[in-house]
């Protein structure tokens, strides 16, 4: 294969059907890539023609070069070859044929940086349907620059699209004002540009010749088929029924469907564990290998069904347009709360895992709304924590006690997470106030006709979103679990090896015991001997005033990894017949007694207390990763980290206090 | 094509009072933060506009701006003033 000569951009508006052109042109020789110190996504793939190679790069959709956003602003940089960015050699202006005036703002804008380019018209169909009839030889003498029909979906125009990139020229026809890229430095050093109103609507002018020129309006069809899906999508009933039908689907997508190759995932680095730990000798290596890297990554690779998972129904939704109508329906609520339309998706994927969601806010243009959606999606119960809750109010709750027509512990479980809920709508509305004196958020949203989503871009996405997550993230929680495996598996001098010989010595007198039961009686013992032990009895004061000892202690320190290995922990530190299943540990834990007082040790009062901190506080090291990743900096993670610990602790104390007065 | 309305018998409402279905012409825009964002969206004087659909809270409101549709909040539709159609 030659080496690829030229760099071409693909640029244009949103939904103009550029990244499906991408997608079509350069096949699988893509790659998309996170712009280092951003989240900007940065697509460029080889694009092969009959005679040429070329290095295509897919720029993300804009309205205008005068932006402020981060992802848009980019678009420019790239366009004026400033920061780090190689200025295009040609470009390829793809503009859908049914909105010819807008998608020309951006057209004449961009002629004027004097790069080679060629125009693309896409959406040729819907511009008949609506009876516009576009004289391409008049517009291209217009726009005074190669110009041809394309339809991305079919193919249709590709050899035209071949040709014609050999003759890229700089328009002669179009250009007004020379000036834009002065002005446009000037525009992203906060300078102030005269008369910027004026030369957008003096654009305007050039451009209303140039479609009274080329294009004839007839009479269109009747009202479309996405006319008839607004109404429904976007009714009072049917709008919010099928919304709640779509996201239902979507939240039991991810709660279920990823348990599949969650299962897999876990077994099979359990069983590749349980080889090695065969083949390998008995050193501090295999160890490290066996039970410290190898959980840490299973422990990144097993959130990326969920991620997949997630990404494949999201990228349905905006592929097909429906994304921006659930914004719709939804930002008169969400605004009410200090977010944004765009924040419900995110927010409802929280009550799977938070890690997708955070990742999904990008969508939110306003970084304020961005990243106050991202700073309270932590609150959505997640489902690590359903197994936590279900131990718990089986603790709490007796299986058949009722309240009125419900089940008391489903009454429970379902408080747990309003909890979360409420708190979110608090904080978020309080994170309003907070930067009110700041720009105000918009909505302004284009509302794209409905369409099939594509399946290629579909995919694409779940895998780049998967990818991504695993390089970035990855690398934090992999390390953060090698740590935590290291403190509850090591003591401080020989406490570990003096602690198993002393279970050994003190069992070797019972008889009648497995060895099983033996080997659960040493982990218990080393457990308990570990730095994470020890850390347990040390932070025992603090949290003995929420009702906790110092073998929850040791649970909660161990449930950073993530919220369910408080069951595990708890497992292990009460050894029972029934090995993982909670019911063995639950009455494992009920039949402990306080030695002082003769009281159950692990009451209602403690689990409900324990149920309170776990909704609350973020004990989840890869959620602290990802908005560290998503936000670029320790600052938004380590408050969120704080405001939620103290709060789920001052919750977790009340409702300890309160539950022991009154139960 | 770009003209303003200067007949003064005109009635000139704010795009966030038509009722659906109503169509009209962009006559100005009101300064507001937000006005060049929405002239680069394609609301610009002697354009056609009209109500398309209401959220199920009636805020936003989706408008037809010239064959496509912008989902915009009330407060951000009353920056466009616009002169209905008669008949």
């Amino acid at each position: 294969m030659d080496e690829p000569r030229l760099n071409i951009a693909l640029i244009g508006n949103p939904n103009c059907g550029k990244t499906t052109l991408f997608n079509r042109l350069t096949g699988l020789r893509q790659k998309t890539s996170n712009l280092p110190g951003t989240t900007v996504d940065q697509k460029r793939g080889i694009w092969k023609t009959q005679q040429h190679t070329y290095y295509l790069n897919d720029l993300p959709g804009i309205y205008s070069l005068y932006t402020h956003s981060e992802e848009e602003i980019m678009v420019v940089e790239s366009l004026l070859g400033i920061e780090n960015f190689q200025k295009p050699d040609i470009l390829i202006y793809v503009m859908d044929a049914s909105n010819l005036r807008r998608n020309l703002l951006l057209f004449s804008q961009v002629s004027e940086l004097g790069i080679p380019a060629i125009a693309v018209l896409t959406m040729n169909d819907t511009a008949k349907r609506r009876g516009l009839a576009i004289d391409m030889a008049k517009l291209e003498g217009e726009l005074g620059i190669k110009t041809c029909n394309v339809n991305p979906k079919t193919g249709e125009g590709y050899s035209a699209l071949e040709l014609n990139i050999t003759e890229a020229s700089i328009s002669q026809t179009f250009p007004f004002q020379n000036h834009i890229e002065a002005r446009l430095v000037d525009f992203f050093n906060h300078k102030e540009i005269k008369g910027l109103a004026a030369e957008t609507l003096l654009r305007y002018k050039r451009i209303e010749t140039v479609v009274q020129t080329s294009t004839t309006k007839a009479l269109g069809l009747a009202k479309n088929l996405t006319h008839k899906l607004d109404k429904i999508f976007t009714h009072k009933l049917w709008g919010f029924l099928a919304f709640a039908a779509i996201m239902l689907t979507i939240f039991q997508g991810v709660f279920t469907l990823a348990d599949y190759p969650m299962t897999w995932i876990e077994n099979g680095f359990a069983i590749l564990a349980q080889t090695l730990k065969v083949a390998m000798p008995n050193v501090f290596l295999s160890h490290l290998l066996i039970d410290g890297i190898l959980p840490g990554l299973a422990g990144v690779l097993v959130f990326i069904p969920q991620i997949a998972i997630l990404f494949f129904f999201i990228s349905i939704l905006e592929d097909s347009g429906y994304m921006v109508r659930a914004s719709f329906i939804t930002d008169n609520l969400m605004r009410k709360l200090g977010l944004n339309g765009r924040s419900v998706i995110p927010l409802i994927g929280g009550f799977a895992c938070a890690i997708p969601s955070i990742l999904a806010t990008r969508s939110i243009k306003n970084r304020h709304e961005r990243i106050a959606t991202m700073f309270v999606i932590p609150l959505m119960s997640c489902s690590a924590r359903l197994p936590v809750y279900v131990l718990l109010v089986a603790i709490a709750v007796p299986t058949n006690s009722h309240w009125g027509p419900f089940g008391l512990q489903s009454v429970v479980m379902t408080s747990a997470y309003f909890l979360g809920i409420i708190l979110a709508a608090i904080i978020s509305k309080a994170m309003y106030w907070f930067r009110k004196k700041e720009i105000e958020g918009e909505f302004i949203l284009e509302m794209p006709a409905f369409q099939m989503p594509r399946i290629e871009n579909v995919l694409k996405t779940v895998w780049y979103k998967s990818a991504s997550f695993v390089q970035t993230a990855g690398k934090i929680i992999l390390f953060i679990s090698i740590v935590l495996w290291f403190l509850s598996s090591y003591g401080p001098g020989d406490s570990i090896e003096s602690a198993k010989r002393q279970v050994t010595l003190a069992l070797s007198k019972t008889t009648n015991i497995t060895q099983e039961e033996k080997t659960a009686e040493i982990a218990k013992a080393t457990l308990e001997a570990s730095y994470a032990g020890q850390m347990g009895k040390f932070i025992e004061p603090a949290i003995e005033p929420l009702g906790y000892d110092w073998k929850t202690g040791i649970a909660l320190i161990s449930s950073f990894v993530a919220r369910e290995v408080f069951v595990g922990t708890m497992n292990t530190l009460f050894p029972n017949n029934s090995g993982k299943d909670i019911k063995g540990i639950r009455s494992k834990m009920q039949s402990m007694k306080n030695p002082k007082t003769g009281k159950p040790l692990y009451g209602a009062a403690y689990a409900l207390s324990l149920i309170v901190f776990y909704a609350f506080a973020l004990q989840c090291v890869s959620t602290l990763a990802v908005m560290r990743r998503e936000t670029g900096g320790w600052k938004w993670p380590i408050l969120q980290f704080t405001l939620f610990g103290t709060i789920a602790y001052i919750a977790s104390f009340i409702t300890f206090n309160l539950a022991n007065l009154f139960l | 094509m770009i003209k303003f309305a200067e007949n003064s018998k005109s009635i000139i409402l704010n795009a966030s009072e038509l009722h659906i279905g109503q169509n009209a012409r962009i006559t100005r825009l009101n300064d507001s933060a937000i006005t060049h964002k929405l002239f680069e969206m394609g609301c610009v004087p002697g354009t056609k506009i009209s109500l398309e659909f209401k959220s199920p809270a009636g805020d936003p409101i989706a408008l037809d701006i010239d064959g496509y549709i912008l989902g915009l909040r009330l407060s951000e539709a009353e920056i466009i003033q616009v002169e209905p159609e008669i008949g």
